[in-house]
């Protein structure tokens, strides 16, 4: 029964198995079927989240940390999948693999999550990738976008690479492969450079999921060149299992000398402002939201290295508050661009009249992604912040503010197109259906509610972080 | 005090005028502008009643509303009312209700407009009545952001340039407010946002100027401390005449209003390390503003820098740590704010109809619109500091208590006052005496509706000149306490 929301996804996955075996399908069916499983996955995920418990020799464990991490894995593949009626940017004969190859990455993210032990966590990484490097070059037109495939797949299985060496120096180090054990051996023997060099090596995999500066040149381009669900995906779920990872992992090296921690916060500081720095000249809304991803991982870091209770919740909130945000925004790219074109940045010009509900989400959503209140990026934002202070890490909270000022010139020359700008030629009015609609108001009220009413959210965080330890 | 919340029901009246605007369909616009009006008045009524019936002679923080909010952090729902921030209240409800009032001819996207306006004052209420950090940065935030669609949208010159360069420059002011507050909270034990709780912890010195210097600067952007000032002309001048109402004459307070609450109350020792430095930047500010406002050509920018000046006035009274500059610094920020608004107002009236504000294109115009210009003359002897209007006794009280702390810059400042005063009357002179422009005759005066809030804000400036205890006995109540204790 503990691995009941994990069973239904491979049930799903079957299921667009089977329908991909034909030869003709039916787009709007698999489309219906596909929101049907995706919903009964986030239900399931959602009634079975007070469950607790292990699995497989120790290798699962299923506690609050992963519970909350799958609420949100699926939620967030709900809403993608959700938002791929118009499904323009993959070939036609190609949408039962699409929603397959969606499933199993869901499945293995969030086997992810629950993994305690490497060798799972490496299988579960690598079906997750593999999924994704059949996802991103998947698009109409694909000839363009070929180099894309083949770049996020060479840097992918290089990162993986790594990470496998990492984790078996980590193995010879403590003679063992379970997390938690490893934890507690790892304190003692952390002076050692095969530990220091397993370890980091190890995290880089991660880091590059998280697409951390300088492992982030596959972002901008995956996500300029996937289609435009794929790359929503690749931005919430996708973000959300790394963090989680991220989160579980670093929290190895709480014991670490001052080394990996100065290593950890150079990382930090350079990827907020490799990534906001270069998101501000950027034209393409994919490209400018790739590079603000790299930015916000620089701000989940920032919780993470506190190596305290409210820190890794505070992390949790924030990745939490992240795929909200940033699936607000991409809705609304998905819904302007319903053709599966790339969206340019001047190309919401005059939004606000085409469709005033979509410009308000798309406002609030890059108001809560710059962290103003009272959006939920910026109760994350506080929160990362504050745990990062009780360390007292001054000179940090302090950079990491002025790098949201920095960000908040590119999202307001977003929200400018969108609200200032009137399109050269006359835009005829964006039709929303009224599902998207209802979406759109959900979205908004829950952005605004995790920033005002933090409490609930927050102590739903902070007891997943306890699991941790 | 238990009972009706009169604070929160402040705070309510604008979020609930801002719900029911999005709910109204965009093009009745008649009606949107009722609903502006109805709920801006029932928060000006509340303000009267909150002033009139604060207990003077007891004094204190009063009508305290105080829940928790957010048990793991210490985050409370705490608003309050003394005497610091009664009179900002006050102000706030006034320059709101005329500024609504003074935009009555929008015609372009009326519902956002009204909808924005709502969401800034609900963001100033707030800030001014939370005496809960974590609040009052939130609130502080709300009151900034919306000015950039506000101004970028409505404005006029320049006015992306403009939008951008004070939301960045604000937003820029927060990148040091939050980690300062962050700071004392920890070094507080972690425990509690209550300001009142974290002003009896008592700060260690090196924490005290540390974050003092850090509220201070960021909020100093925000009131136009020189040399981070160059956004407020700038964007004074780009804002449309409501936005530059309620920015000059309510936003700018913010940034001061946040150096006494938070910067001065948290951290005494902190300030007086810091006065001296407080007080050179304040005076050269006057100079300064003066000075520039001297060179200026355009209505609006000369209104831009004499309020560079004039919150330079107050940031000296500040400074100087004593009952009669701090008493004179928070009855300038209510009298500079009536004053500013009715200058923009009128401002507003002369450009909509002339589409300059240019001033020697203008000229004569108190000849074809007499009634219009008495409102802009009104106002500039207000600012020269005129006997009879509010501003002279902040003036007043400010500098007494600055010869005697700073009297070199004491002195300076005196200069500045007397170079704006110089400045003022010379754009009275050009823009509403001398030759008449004939290209402005066909104008129409003012009509009377239009003039309504115009006249109010003349009444409130000459209303607390003439009486100014009724404001000070308020001020005093609170800032006499707050001196003893430095």
């Amino acid at each position: 029964m503990l691995f009941l929301p994990e069973l239904s996804y491979v049930l799903a996955a079957f299921a667009f198995f089977a329908c991909s075996l034909k030869k003709t399908g039916d787009a709007a069916g698999y489309y219906k079927l596909a929101v049907l499983l995706a919903g009964m996955g986030l239900l399931i995920a959602v009634v079975s989240s007070r469950r607790q418990g292990m699995l497989f020799f120790d290798c699962y464990r299923v506690d609050m940390f992963s519970q909350v991490f799958k609420i949100l894995l699926a939620l967030g593949t709900f809403w993608v999948i959700f938002s791929s009626r118009e499904l323009r940017g993959i070939d036609d004969g190609q949408h039962a693999e699409f929603f397959f190859l969606i499933f199993v990455c869901t499945l293995a993210m969030m086997m992810l999550v629950s993994s305690v032990e490497l060798l799972t966590i490496y299988v579960s990484i690598e079906l997750s990738s593999y999924s994704l490097y059949l996802l991103v070059p998947m698009r109409r037109n694909a000839d363009q976008y070929i180099e894309t495939g083949i770049k996020y797949w060479m840097i992918g299985v290089t990162a993986s690479a790594l990470m496998i060496f990492g984790m078996s120096l980590l193995f010879g180090v403590t003679h063992t492969t379970y997390v938690p054990q490893m934890i507690k051996t790892l304190p003692a023997l952390i002076t050692q450079p095969a530990a220091v060099i397993g370890l980091i090596l190890a995290l880089c995999g991660f880091f590059f999921k998280l697409a951390f500066f300088p492992f982030h040149i596959w972002a901008p381009d995956v996500y300029e060149g996937s289609a435009n669900q794929v790359t929503a995906y690749i931005a919430t779920a996708s973000k959300v299992a790394a963090a989680a990872m991220i989160v579980r992992f670093t929290s190895l090296s709480a014991g670490a000398g001052p080394g990996i921690i100065k290593f950890l916060i150079v990382l930090a500081i350079s990827s907020m402002a490799f990534g906001n720095l270069v998101a501000l000249i950027q034209k393409d809304i994919k490209r400018l939201l790739a590079y603000s991803s790299i930015a916000h991982a620089g701000y989940i870091l920032v919780g993470i290295l506190s190596f305290s209770e409210l820190g890794y919740a505070s992390a949790i909130y924030y990745a939490a508050a992240y795929l909200v945000m940033n699936y607000s925004v991409f809705m609304v790219v998905m819904k302007v661009a319903d053709d599966g074109r790339n969206l340019r940045i001047e190309e919401l010009a005059g939004l606000h009249k085409r469709s005033p509900i979509l410009a308000m989400t798309l406002m609030i959503g890059l108001f809560g992604l710059a962290g103003i209140p009272p959006t939920a990026g910026f109760a994350g934002k506080f929160l990362v912040f504050a745990a990062a202070m009780r360390k007292g890490y001054l000179f940090l909270v302090v950079i990491g503010m002025i790098n949201a000022t920095i960000s908040l010139y590119y999202y307001l020359m977003v929200i400018r197109a969108a609200y200032l700008l009137e399109p050269e030629n006359e835009c005829p009015p964006l039709p929303v259906d009224s599902p998207t609609r209802c979406l759109s108001v959900a979205l908004v009220i829950m952005m605004i509610y995790l920033g005002i009413f933090p409490d609930r959210f927050l102590a739903l965080t902070q007891a997943a972080a306890r699991s941790l330890f | 005090m238990t009972g009706f919340p009169i604070l929160s029901a402040i705070l309510a009246t604008t979020i609930l005028g801002l719900l029911t605007i999005l709910f109204i369909p965009p093009q009745r616009t008649g009606l949107i502008k009722r609903v502006s009006l109805v709920s801006a008045s029932i928060g000006l009524a509340l303000c009267i009643r909150l002033f009139l019936s604060y207990d003077r002679q007891q004094g204190g923080l009063q009508f305290v509303e105080r829940t928790l909010w957010v048990k793991s952090l210490g985050i409370y729902w705490f608003n309050g009312a003394d005497g610091i921030n009664l009179p900002m209240l006050l102000l706030t409800s006034i320059v709101l209700f005329t500024g609504i009032w003074t935009m009555w001819e929008l015609e372009n996207r009326v519902k956002e407009f009204f909808a924005l306006v709502f969401l800034l004052v609900a963001g100033v209420y707030g800030f001014f009545m939370s005496m809960d950090l974590f609040w009052m940065f939130v609130w502080y935030d709300v009151s900034l952001f919306p000015m950039y669609p506000l101004i970028a949208i409505w404005g006029s010159t320049r006015k992306e340039y403009g939008a951008m360069k004070l939301t960045l420059y604000l937003l820029a002011g927060s990148a040091l407010i939050l980690p300062a507050i962050i700071y004392l909270w920890v070094h507080g034990g972690a425990q509690t946002f209550d300001l009142f709780e974290l002003q009896k912890i008592g700060f260690g010195l090196f924490d005290q100027k540390l974050t003092f210097l850090m509220l201070y600067l960021g909020f100093g952007i925000l009131a136009a401390v020189w040399p981070f000032h160059t956004w407020s002309p700038v964007g004074h001048v780009a804002a449309p005449t409501t936005v530059s109402m309620i920015h000059a004459g309510v936003l700018m307070k913010l940034g001061a209003y946040g150096i006494l609450r938070i910067a001065m109350t948290l951290c005494p020792a902190g300030l007086a390390y810091w006065s001296n430095l407080m007080a050179v930047l304040a005076c050269i500010g006057i100079v300064y503003g003066a000075l520039a406002g001297l060179a200026q050509t355009d209505l609006k920018y000369v209104i831009g820098y004499s309020s560079v000046s004039h919150m330079g006035v107050v940031g000296l009274g500040l400074a100087t740590m004593s009952v009669n500059g701090i008493d004179g610094a928070v009855f300038q920020m209510f009298a500079h704010g009536a004053m500013t608004a009715l200058f923009f107002s009128s401002v507003g009236y002369i450009y909509d109809r002339t589409h300059t504000k240019i001033i020697p294109e203008l000229g004569g115009l108190s000849k074809t619109m007499p009634i219009a210009s008495s409102f802009f003359i009104m106002a500039a002897l207000a600012g020269v500091g005129v006997p009879l209007m509010a501003s002279f006794w902040a003036e007043l009280l400010v500098f007494v208590a600055a010869i005697q702390v700073f009297p070199v810059g004491g002195i300076a400042a005196l200069g500045g006052l007397i170079i704006s005063a110089l400045f003022m009357l010379r754009v009275v002179q050009k823009t509403f005496y001398g030759d008449k422009n004939p290209r402005w005759e066909h104008i129409p005066d003012i009509s009377g509706f239009l003039a309504v809030p115009r006249i109010m804000l003349v009444g409130i400036i000459l209303f607390f000149g003439v009486f100014p205890g009724i404001m000070l006995n308020v001020i005093q109540s609170a800032v006499i306490p707050f001196v003893n204790r430095l």
